[in-house]
């Protein structure tokens, strides 16, 4: 089992730089790779990072082959409007599952890839679950709920025919400091806009006990879907009295002006966060300590407190002594 | 496992402090899991979207409409879960008021069978631990652990036992739970209710198949009848209590 070589991509994001981080210390993990736009959040000790644009499939084909990765953990996804608008985010999430997932079918050394999906993919159409479980089925309802469904549809695919196994970590909404969030800029938002005659419930998951379970994943190899949300739930009224905001009651129609009003002030409400929002998210996350040997360290209700108490930056001194600082005139000198 | 401290390291850590200690100590101390109600704070709402503080008031000003004695509810399990099956007059929301009475009794949540999908009251519903009526919504819940009543379809007479859907029954089968039928019987015009809950009814014959869920709702009926005879009938104590087919007794 040791020295096992892992593949993340999708490692320059938040999430997908914790993944490393986490996997950085892992003793089954001989050597780890990651290929991203971006270049990652925090420094990464033994991670080779290489930096390819998700649309340069030969280089990334290369990399991967190259690598020859015994666990690939794919996290390179672009949720609709928290870095990239819904039909830029689209379309590099496709190339990159393209990309990445097709170069690794390729790896005569692949025996496990484990691909970040979201609970979006069950979709919240009329007479869906309450609060699905994994074999619950797929209608997705919202665009990045077709889009995690898509990855998951091509994971298998290549699964199949290379004869490896998939799992799939399907997250609630993702929230933590600095990750980028449609819900979570929302909810932060000054005034708040709520649903008045339904208010539904929704969860989500914290950014660490996400990537937790995404290693988790990776050191179990994971050979099917399993949901990770964190216990409880909570309406987004709720929220907004515990992150005293102001809250903003709309009926019907009046929805669409808020998400436009929203969107100019800077916090786009995506079709899958309305979604949330009206019709609620909720999902059984009870498989979860049978297939990956965790549980969320973190409820619903003390995600949204944390997202509360996140303080903006906090500027410290630098750590010079005086008489080594530089003057002015030395600067200009 | 050790909350990582990624600001320690970095060059960024040292212009930029996050507060991931004190994130990582609220995180360890875990997440609170509530199996009392009466435990429950105000603005607690649990995985299935019931809210705390909502159930509380709904069923406080329940009671302004019905006063229900519950009997039985030591027969119900403490922690695993059980479908509880009522017998149920037409407009009374036998399903709704035993959840709440034998909520109140074995102080856990219990989920009652039927809320609509959507709109206002189906919201409302939720909020106070409706699931909507679909085998695979019950099985969730049960195998969650949970305490889920159904009722049979309405009838209007209040010994009558309606039909009580088989795929519900599955879903208990499926999730290797108990069921108990518990017999109900509440007036139109008085305040006074009753539920009692029986034994659980068990299959008289092993079946792999769905004749097992089949027969076990005809079991469940049978059950629900006798004990509806043990109980007698709601009476109001006037002249309408001596009318036949009133739907108040008479029988």
């Amino acid at each position: 089992m040791a020295g096992r070589r892992v593949f993340v991509s999708g490692v320059g994001g938040e999430l997908g730089t914790l993944v490393a981080n986490l996997l950085e210390d892992e003793p089954w993990v001989g050597s780890l790779s990651g290929i991203d736009a971006d270049p990652p959040r925090r420094r990464l000790q033994r991670t080779t990072f290489h930096r390819i644009s998700p649309d340069d499939h030969d280089t990334i084909v290369d990399t991967v082959t190259k690598f020859n990765p015994h666990v690939l953990v794919h996290v390179g996804v672009w949720e609709p409007d928290a870095r990239a608008a819904p039909r830029v985010a689209a379309a590099l999430t496709d190339q990159a599952a393209v990309s990445v997932l097709g170069a690794a079918a390729e790896c005569r050394a692949l025996d496990s890839i484990i691909v970040r999906s979201g609970i979006e993919i069950y979709g919240r159409g009329p007479g869906s679950l309450t609060r699905p479980d994994e074999d619950a089925p797929l209608r997705p309802t919202s665009e990045w709920g077709r889009t995690v469904a898509d990855i998951e549809r091509t994971a298998a695919n290549v699964a199949e025919r290379v004869g490896v196994t998939v799992g799939a970590v399907r997250l609630a909404s993702v929230l933590g400091p600095h990750v980028p969030s449609p819900l979570g800029r929302l909810l932060r938002q000054p005034v708040v806009p709520f649903h008045a005659t339904s208010d539904p419930p929704f969860a989500v998951i914290e950014h660490r006990d996400a990537a937790r379970a995404i290693v988790a994943a990776a050191r179990n190899q994971l050979s099917s879907p399993v949901n990770v949300v964190a216990p409880g739930a909570i309406t987004c009224l709720h929220a907004i009295r515990r992150g005293q905001r102001i809250p903003l009651p709309l009926f019907g129609p009046q929805w669409w002006f808020a998400r436009q009003l929203s969107h100019i002030t800077g916090a786009p409400i995506p079709d899958h966060v309305s979604e949330a929002l009206t019709r609620g998210r909720l999902a059984d996350n009870g498989r979860m300590q049978a297939l990956l040997g965790m549980t969320p360290d973190t409820s619903t209700t003390e995600v949204i407190d944390h997202l509360y108490r996140w303080p903006r930056v906090i500027r410290k001194q630098a750590r010079v002594h005086a008489a080594e600082q530089i003057t002015p005139d030395e600067v200009s000198a | 496992m050790p909350a990582p401290n990624p600001s320690s390291n970095s060059p960024l850590g040292r212009v930029v402090d996050f507060p991931t200690k004190r994130a990582a100590a609220v995180a360890s101390e875990g997440a609170t899991v509530f199996h009392r109600v009466t435990d429950e704070p105000a603005g607690h709402v649990d995985n299935w979207g019931r809210d705390a503080g909502l159930f509380r008031t709904v069923t406080m000003l329940s009671e302004i409409r019905w006063s229900v004695s519950t009997g039985g509810d030591q027969r119900l399990p403490n922690r695993k879960g059980a479908l509880i099956v009522v017998n149920a007059r037409r407009f009374a929301l036998a399903a709704v008021y035993s959840a709440f009475a034998i909520s109140r009794a074995v102080d856990r949540p219990v989920r009652f069978v039927g809320r609509p999908d959507g709109g206002p009251v189906g919201a409302l519903a939720q909020r106070l631990g409706g699931l909507l009526d679909h085998p695979d919504e019950v099985a969730g819940a049960l195998r969650a652990g949970e305490l889920v009543v159904c009722s049979a379809s309405a009838t209007t007479r209040p010994r009558d036992v309606g039909t009580i859907d088989h795929a519900l029954i599955g879903a208990a089968i499926r999730s290797n739970v108990d069921v108990f039928p518990a017999a109900t019987t509440s007036s139109p015009f008085g305040r006074r209710a009753r539920i009692e809950i029986g034994d659980a009814t068990r299959q008289r014959q092993r079946r792999r198949g769905p004749l097992a869920e089949v027969e076990l709702a005809d079991h469940v009926a049978d059950d629900l009848t006798l004990l509806l005879t043990e109980m007698g009938d709601m009476t109001t104590g006037t002249p309408l209590d001596w009318l036949p087919l009133s739907g108040l007794g008479g029988n």
